[in-house]
């Protein structure tokens, strides 16, 4: 099987450039992940990051013939050849397919990714109705890979003052929490021309994400949430998502 | 995992600004809401518009001046215009903002649009002020 990777060494190279591989699938070679490590092994200046290997961590998402995802859950069978992986655009390159998302945890960061709840606490925990808690769904259970946030154009124009997909998912996830009392500040802090509305409900951002969450749908939430609008209850639509075929 | 923060609980304070953010920064949500509404009545209006001429063509110069010149006509047109305007400015503007650099160019071309875009109301305004004198 072909491929071709991206490849930088910014000691030597001025700019990056695509390699070529040639690699015999192994019937133990399941997902993308498999290959690059087979590859790693012949080629050990070959860089990326990998952790959990079951798509839970976001460490390997990558480029993958033109759409994010991560490696460990996209099936190696059905890839269109050569398959060409590049780093996470948008984002400075550090080392191959290795990325600089400081960027990305600046802005999540930006949107205070905590309880906030002004009120004395209870003798036992907050509590919170089913329906409060179904809110949640759909938004918590983003691993912060960075696909939506690298997939996105006004991501990319705006890095330093869009929040971006990934950033505003989680800001949904606190604002529609029903313990939090920081609401309005919330809202009052994503209002402007740039933090949230630089989005232009592309919506990449749910195409690409590995989880199958919907970051334009929650966007669209918090901009009804501001005007006064319910919009739909119960939890943010999620697709499904199998081994990913590219 | 929802954790709480471990800090001694005082009220919110409103979030700061943005490092460098200007005073007068564009606005977000009446721009959306703008550009929303302004849509809604574009699209109410020319689909209107277009069943009636469909329905009632007007052959004559003399028909159309008849026609603009009712008073009902004409205030859906002025909404138009003002919708219109709207509309343009809201997208233009976001086109600039996006990729107008540096900020000293993008604040120029900002102004610029927005005269460009006063100017074409004055002109549309006249224009349906003329029907009536």
């Amino acid at each position: 099987m072909q491929f071709s990777i991206s490849r930088y060494n910014p000691d030597i190279d001025d700019k990056p450039y695509l390699q070529r591989y040639d690699v015999d699938i192994l019937p133990s070679d399941r997902m993308l992940l498999d290959v690059l490590l087979r590859l790693k092994e012949q080629d050990n200046t070959l860089s990326m990051r990998k952790s959990c290997r079951e798509g839970v961590c976001g460490s390997d998402a990558m480029n993958i013939n033109g759409t994010n995802g991560l490696a460990c859950i996209t099936r190696v069978q059905g890839l269109k050849e050569p398959v060409v992986l590049r780093p996470l655009p948008g984002f400075p390159i550090i080392r191959d397919l290795i990325v600089d998302m400081t960027q990305f945890f600046k802005q999540y960061q930006s949107i205070k990714p905590w309880l906030m709840n002004d009120e004395p606490p209870p003798d036992t925990e907050r509590l919170q109705s089913p329906e409060q808690r179904d809110k949640l769904n759909g938004a918590y259970e983003c691993i912060l890979c960075g696909c939506c946030s690298s997939q996105c154009p006004s991501f990319w124009w705006n890095p330093d003052k869009f929040v971006g997909p990934a950033g505003l998912i989680q800001a949904y996830r606190f604002i529609f929490d029903s313990r939090d009392t920081a609401t309005q500040d919330r809202l009052d802090d994503l209002d402007g021309a740039y933090r949230l509305f630089r989005c232009r409900t592309i919506m990449n951002c749910s195409e690409v994400c590995p989880k199958g969450l919907e970051p334009s749908h929650a966007i669209e939430m918090i901009r009804l949430h501001m005007i006064k609008d319910p919009g739909d209850s119960g939890a943010l639509p999620v697709h499904a998502v199998g081994p990913t075929r590219k | 995992m929802t954790t709480e923060s471990t800090k001694p609980l005082s009220p919110p304070k409103r979030a700061a600004r943005t490092a460098g953010t200007p005073r007068a920064r564009p606005t977000g949500l009446p721009a959306w809401l703008v550009q929303r509404a302004s849509a809604l009545y574009l699209l109410v209006f020319l689909v209107s518009a277009l069943v009636l001429l469909a329905m009632h063509p007007l052959h004559a110069y003399a028909d159309w001046k008849t026609w603009v010149a009712r008073p009902a006509v004409t205030l859906a047109m002025a909404l138009f215009f003002i919708a219109l305007l709207s509309h343009m400015w809201v997208g233009l503007r976001d086109v600039l903002l996006d990729y107008a650099r540096p900020a000293g160019l993008q604040r120029l071309l900002l102004w610029m649009v927005a005269m460009g875009l006063c100017a074409g109301g004055v002109g549309m305004g006249w224009l349906l002020v003329l029907q009536h004198v």
